[in-house]
C-alpha cells in the first residue's frame, strides 16, 4: 500500500490500472481528461497492459466499449456532461446486452447556460438506462469503488454496466490523501473477467438482433429484476473489500448519526461531506439530526430508505439538479419510495452550475427541514443560494 | 490475414465456395441486391468472421430475435457506429489472441451520412476491419428517403416529384474519394453484375491487413421502382453508363478493374427504373453532363463516350458537392 | 362496431385497402379507423392491416382478434398463417381467388365472397396490385358501405396520390370485381396452421439478447436458424430449370438472392423451392434460356 496525495481523477486512473482494464476508449472532455491522461501515461510507460483507443466522439467511444466488452474483455471509459449526453443512445445497449462496461462520469453541468462546473443534470437522466449508478464522496471512495465496480459488474449474477459518478472539480481536481492498494491485494480481490456472451467465431451467437414484440416485455422485466438483485452482490463485495483493505464506505446507504434522529437530510456526493459537519454542529447544539448518504441511485435502495427514515419527523433531500417544473430527481425518487409513510418532505436544490455549496447554505437546509418537522414549512421545494425571492 | 497477398487476378465465379454463411429463409424482398452481395461476400469470407450490421434493411431481414440467417457471430446496436463497433470488437479479439475477420455491413445512409464520422475514425486509426457499404442509394429500410448516396434526379419519398421541385437536386456524394483521403490500405468498388471482379476484390480485401473499404452497388426493387428480375441487369447498366465505375486502390495506388467498350447513354439506365420516370429532359441532360465529367476523369480517353461528344466542347461546370470537379 | 382484418403480402396494398374502406365508411357517415400491423417484413412477406367502423367515436386502439370480416388478398396465405383464427362464426370472408366460394378451403365455414382480383388487376392495371379489386368484392359482402362510396373513396385516395387516370382504372377494377364476385359458403377442411414458437417466461430467457444455436421444443434458435422461414410461399411464379440446356456458367447460382439454387458437384444446379421467392433473376441472367419463369407456386 502506498499513500499518495492525488486528485479524484487520478484516484480513478489508479483504480483502473490496478483493475487491469484491457481496452480503454476515450474522448477528451473537461473535467474527466485527467483520468485518460494518466491512463495513457501508464500504458505508454508499460505500467498498464491495455489498449487505449482515441475514439472520434463519445458516441463512438461508447460503441467501441460495447464492441470490446461484447468481444469478451474488461473495458473502461470515462466522460462528463455533454460527452455522456452524446453517449446516451449507446448507453442503452450494455444493460440489456448484459455487458459489464465500467464508466466514470465526472459530473458537470449539461446544456445551455452551462459551463465546465459541477451539476448532476448530466448523469441523473441516465438513471433510466439500466446502468448501475454509484455516487462517491471522496477520492479514496473513487478509487475503491472503481475496483469494486469491476467486481460487481462482472459478477455472473450481475453482468451489468456500472457508472461511477464523482463531482467535477470538487473531487476530480482536488487532491486528497488516498491509500493506493498493492497490485497483489487487488488481484486477490478482483478475479479475471469471464464473459458470458462473446462474439467468437468458434462459438457463434446472434447478439442483439432486432427484437419483435413477443420478447421485449420479458427482457425488460428480467433486467428490472436483475438490477434489484444486485443489491446483495453490492453488499457482499463491500464486505469482502472491507475485510481485505480495512475500509468501508457504507452500504447502499451510508448512515451518519441517524440513531435517534428526528430529522435528516438525504444527499449524494460531496454535498454529503459538508452536511456531516453541519450534523455534528447541530448535534453539539442538542438537535437530533442525521444524514442519509445515498451511494447508489441504481439499484435504488427503496426498502433500505424506508427503514432508515423510521422515527423521523421530517426529511429533506438535496438535489444538485432539477427536472424543470417538477422536483429534483432524487426527491422524486425518495418521495416515491416513501409515499406510504406520509413523512413530511422538502426538496433542497442548490450548487447548480458549479455554484459553491457553503456551510451556511447547508445550515439553512437543515433549518428548513427542522421547520418542516414542526409543521412550519412554507413550501416543498427550496432553491438555495438564489438571488431574489422564490415564487 | 497473411503477410504476402496471393494473386487473386485469376479468380472467377467458379472459385467461390459452395458453403453459405448467410443462408436462405431471410426476409429480403424478392430480387434484393443487398442479399446477393451479402450472400456472396459471406461465402468468400468464410466462417472465421464476425459480422456487425448497423440499422438498415439487412438488420431487419438478416436476423430477428431469436433467429438469424448468419451462421457466424452477428451483432447490432445502432445506426451510426459501424466503424466504432468494429474497432471495439477488433480490440477484444487482439487481446484474446483470436483471429477473425471483423466485417461491418452498412448501408449507404449508415456510411455516407450518419455513419461518416465513425467510418472516418476507423479509417484514420487504420482499424483492422472490412467495411462494406451496401449502397442502394437511399434510406430503404425506413421507406425510401433520400441519402447522400441518392443520384441526381431520383425520386424518393423525401425528394418527391412535386409541382415545383422534382427529384433529388444534388449529386451523389463521392464516398470513395472521402475514404481514399484517409490513405487506407485497400478499397474497391464492386458490382454484383461483375462477379469475377467482385470475387477478386473480396478475396483481396480478405488478405490485406488494416482498414479495407468495399463499396457495392445493390439495386433495390421497391426503392428503385424496378422489376425484381432486373436487379442484375440494372447493376450491369450502371457500369455501362458510368453511373457506377469499377476500380480499386491499394495503398493509394488506384487502378481501373473494368472498362466498358463504350459509354451507353444514361437514359438506358434510367428507363429501367421508376424512380427516374419523373425526370425531365433538362434533368437527364444535367445528369448526363455530370456523368461525362466523371467518365473522363475515370477513364480518360481510354473508353469512347459517344453521349459526351455534345458536351465535350463545353466548359466544365461548377457543381457544388461534386468532389471530382477540378481534380 | 364492425371490425375487418386484412391479410396480404407486402406490396399488394393491404394497408391502402384498409384505409380506403375507412374513408368509404366515413363517406357513409360512420366513424372509422384503419392501421397496419407495424411489422418489419419486406415485399412479398405476409402482412396484416385492420379497419374498424362504428356509428360513434371508436375508443379502441388494439389490434383485431375477432373480426366480423376477413379479407385475404392472397389465397395461399391459409397455408402458411392461421389467417382465419378468431373470425366470428357469423362473420364473412372475402378472398382473392379464381375458385368459387364452395371450392375455397378457409378452415372455418363462413359466408364467403370470392373474386379473381389478380386477373382483374392484371387486366385493368397491368399489375397484380389487387387492393382495389378486393374492395369492390367487399362492397358486395356487407350492406352498410356501398360500392358507390368505395369508388368515391378510391377516386379520392388514388386520385390524390397517383392522378386521375390511375383513379379511374382502379375504380373500374373495383366495379368489375363487384360484378364478378360470387358469394356462398366456404369449406372448412384444412386445420389452422400451427406455428411452433419459442415464448419463454422472463426468468427462462437467456440473458443478454444473445443466443447460440440451440433447439427448444422443436424450434431452432440462434445463428443459422433462418431456414425455418419457408419464404418460398411468397412467390407467385416459379423458375423451371432445364438441365439439358444448362452450360454450367454458375450465373444463376451467383445471382440468386436467396441462395436457394444449389450448385452440384458437376456445376449443374438444383433448385430448393422451399426458399425461392420467384424474383426471376435466374431466368433473366441465364445466357442460354435454361431457366424459365412459370406463373404459380410450382416445383419440379
Amino acid at each position: 500500500m502506498v499513500t499518495r496525495v492525488i486528485s479524484g481523477d487520478h484516484a480513478v486512473a489508479w483504480g483502473v490500472r490496478l483493475a487491469r482494464a484491457e481496452v480503454i476508449p476515450a474522448f477528451p472532455i473537461t473535467p474527466q481528461t485527467l483520468i485518460m491522461e494518466l491512463l495513457s501515461e501508464f500504458i505508454n510507460d508499460g505500467e498498464l497492459d491495455a489498449d487505449f483507443i482515441p475514439g472520434e466522439s463519445e458516441h463512438s467511444v461508447m460503441s467501441i466499449a460495447v464492441g470490446a466488452s461484447a468481444g469478451g474483455v474488461r473495458t473502461f471509459t470515462a466522460t462528463s456532461s455533454q460527452g455522456l449526453a452524446l453517449m446516451h443512445e449507446m448507453l442503452y445497449a450494455p444493460p440489456q446486452i448484459r455487458l459489464p462496461v465500467v464508466l466514470v462520469n465526472v459530473n458537470r453541468s449539461l446544456g445551455a447556460a452551462a459551463g465546465i462546473w459541477l451539476e448532476h443534470n448530466d448523469s441523473m437522466p441516465e438513471r433510466e438506462s439500466g446502468w448501475l449508478q454509484c455516487y462517491v464522496e471522496d477520492n479514496q471512495e473513487a478509487l475503491d469503488m472503481t475496483l469494486q465496480a469491476f467486481r460487481i459488474a462482472e459478477d455472473h449474477r450481475v453482468m451489468l454496466p456500472v457508472m461511477i459518478c464523482l463531482d467535477g472539480f470538487v473531487l476530480s481536481h482536488t487532491v486528497e490523501r488516498v491509500d493506493v492498494p498493492d497490485q497483489a491485494a487487488v488481484d486477490g480481490f478482483l478475479p479475471k473477467f469471464v464473459p458470458v456472451n462473446v462474439l467468437d467465431p468458434d462459438d457463434p451467437v446472434v447478439m442483439n438482433p432486432i427484437c419483435p414484440p413477443e420478447y421485449a416485455t420479458e427482457m425488460r422485466y428480467q433486467l428490472d429484476r436483475t438490477i434489484d438483485s444486485t443489491k446483495s452482490v453490492i453488499k457482499e463485495v463491500g464486505i469482502d473489500f472491507a475485510k481485505r483493505f480495512g475500509r468501508s464506505h457504507g452500504d447502499l446507504l451510508d448512515l451518519y448519526r441517524m440513531e435517534d434522529a428526528e430529522y435528516a437530510l438525504v444527499a449524494i456526493g460531496t454535498a454529503a461531506t459538508t452536511s456531516r459537519l453541519v450534523v455534528d454542529q447541530l448535534r453539539e447544539g442538542g438537535k437530533k439530526v442525521g444524514l442519509i448518504r445515498l451511494r447508489f441511485m441504481r439499484p435504488f435502495p427503496k426498502e433500505e430508505l424506508r427503514e432508515a427514515v423510521s422515527g423521523l419527523k421530517a426529511l429533506g433531500v438535496f438535489d444538485r439538479s432539477v427536472s424543470f417544473n417538477s422536483f429534483g430527481p432524487i426527491f422524486t425518487e425518495v418521495r416515491g419510495a416513501l409515499a406510504a409513510l406520509h413523512l413530511p418532505m422538502t426538496d433542497h436544490i442548490g450548487g447548480l452550475g458549479g455554484r459553491d455549496l457553503t456551510i451556511e447554505e447547508m445550515r439553512d437546509i437543515f433549518a428548513r427541514i427542522e421547520e418542516n418537522a414542526i409543521g412550519k414549512a412554507d413550501r416543498q421545494v427550496y432553491w438555495h443560494g438564489l438571488r431574489g425571492q422564490m415564487q | 490475414m497473411t503477410d504476402t497477398i496471393k494473386d487473386v487476378s485469376k479468380l472467377t465465379i467458379k472459385d467461390v465456395p459452395n458453403k453459405d454463411y448467410f443462408i436462405w429463409g431471410h426476409g429480403a424482398c424478392p430480387g434484393c441486391g443487398v442479399a446477393i452481395a451479402v450472400k456472396n461476400i459471406m461465402k468468400i469470407l468464410g466462417p472465421e468472421t464476425i459480422v456487425y450490421v448497423p440499422a438498415s434493411c439487412l438488420v431487419v431481414f438478416g436476423a430477428q430475435y431469436p433467429t438469424s440467417a448468419f451462421e457466424v457471430p452477428y451483432f447490432f446496436t445502432a445506426f451510426e457506429n459501424t466503424g466504432a463497433m468494429a474497432t471495439g470488437i477488433r480490440a477484444a479479439l487482439k487481446r484474446r489472441g483470436k483471429k477473425a475477420h471483423v466485417v461491418g455491413l452498412a448501408g449507404d445512409g449508415g456510411t455516407f451520412d450518419i455513419g461518416l464520422q465513425a467510418l472516418s475514425g476507423a479509417a484514420d486509426r487504420n482499424e483492422d476491419m472490412i467495411y462494406v457499404c451496401l449502397d442502394n442509394e437511399a434510406y430503404m429500410n425506413t421507406g425510401i428517403q433520400m441519402s447522400g448516396a441518392t443520384p441526381f434526379g431520383a425520386w424518393t419519398t423525401t425528394s418527391p416529384a412535386g409541382k415545383v421541385i422534382s427529384g433529388k437536386r444534388s449529386f451523389k456524394k463521392d464516398i470513395d474519394h472521402i475514404v481514399a483521403a484517409h490513405g487506407v490500405p485497400y478499397q474497391a468498388t464492386l458490382s454484383i453484375a461483375h462477379w469475377n471482379d467482385f470475387v477478386r476484390k473480396v478475396e483481396k480485401a480478405k488478405q490485406v491487413e488494416g482498414f479495407r473499404f468495399l463499396h457495392v452497388l445493390t439495386p433495390c426493387v421497391p426503392g428503385w421502382r424496378s422489376e425484381a428480375s432486373k436487379s442484375m441487369e440494372i447493376a450491369r447498366m450502371a457500369v455501362e453508363t458510368g453511373m457506377w465505375t469499377l476500380y480499386e486502390a491499394e495503398k493509394g495506388e488506384s487502378a481501373l478493374t473494368y472498362k466498358p467498350k463504350k459509354m451507353e447513354p444514361v437514359i438506358e439506365y434510367l428507363k429501367l427504373q421508376g424512380r427516374f420516370a419523373f425526370m425531365n429532359e433538362d434533368d437527364v441532360n444535367t445528369l448526363q453532363r455530370w456523368l461525362c465529367h466523371k467518365w473522363w476523369l475515370h477513364y480518360k480517353d481510354e473508353v469512347e463516350a459517344p453521349p459526351c461528344y455534345i458536351y465535350r466542347t463545353e466548359k466544365p461546370m461548377h457543381m457544388d458537392g461534386d468532389p471530382l470537379h477540378g481534380a | 362496431m364492425y371490425e375487418v382484418r386484412f391479410h396480404g403480402r407486402g406490396g399488394q396494398g393491404a394497408v391502402m385497402a384498409a384505409q380506403t374502406l375507412a374513408e368509404a365508411a366515413v363517406l357513409e357517415g360512420y366513424h372509422a379507423q384503419a392501421f397496419p400491423y407495424f411489422g418489419a417484413e419486406r415485399r412479398g412477406a405476409p402482412v396484416k392491416a385492420f379497419a374498424r367502423i362504428d356509428k360513434g367515436r371508436i375508443t379502441l386502439k388494439s389490434q383485431i382478434y375477432n373480426p366480423d370480416m376477413l379479407v385475404l388478398l392472397d389465397e395461399t396465405l391459409p397455408e402458411i398463417e392461421p389467417v382465419a383464427e378468431g373470425l366470428k362464426a357469423e362473420g364473412v370472408a372475402v378472398v382473392n381467388t379464381a375458385l368459387a366460394p364452395e371450392e375455397f378451403d378457409l378452415g372455418i365455414s363462413v359466408v364467403t365472397t370470392t373474386v379473381d382480383a389478380t386477373t382483374i388487376a392484371l387486366e385493368k392495371l397491368k399489375a397484380p396490385i389487387v387492393n382495389t379489386s378486393i374492395l369492390g368484392a367487399m362492397a358486395k359482402a356487407q350492406d352498410f358501405v356501398s360500392l358507390d362510396s368505395i369508388v368515391k373513396a378510391i377516386q379520392d385516395k388514388f386520385g390524390e396520390r397517383l392522378g386521375a387516370r390511375a383513379a379511374n382504372l382502379n375504380s373500374e377494377a373495383a366495379r368489375a370485381a363487384y360484378q364478378s364476385a360470387r358469394t356462398g359458403r366456404c369449406k372448412a377442411e384444412r386445420p389452422f396452421i400451427q406455428k411452433a414458437q419459442w415464448l419463454p417466461d422472463w426468468n427462462e430467457l437467456p440473458i443478454g439478447v444473445a443466443l447460440p444455436t440451440t433447439q427448444v421444443n422443436g424450434v431452432v434458435l440462434g445463428p443459422g436458424s433462418a431456414w425455418q422461414n419457408m419464404v418460398g410461399t411468397w412467390r407467385t411464379s416459379s423458375p423451371h430449370y432445364d438441365i439439358e440446356k444448362c452450360i454450367r456458367c454458375l450465373r444463376c447460382w451467383w445471382s440468386c438472392p436467396e441462395g436457394t439454387i444449389k450448385r452440384q458437384e458437376d456445376d449443374h444446379m438444383k433448385f430448393d423451392y422451399r426458399y425461392c421467392k420467384g424474383c426471376g433473376i435466374c431466368a433473366q441472367i441465364c445466357p442460354v434460356s435454361a431457366i424459365e419463369m412459370v406463373r404459380g407456386v410450382k416445383t419440379w
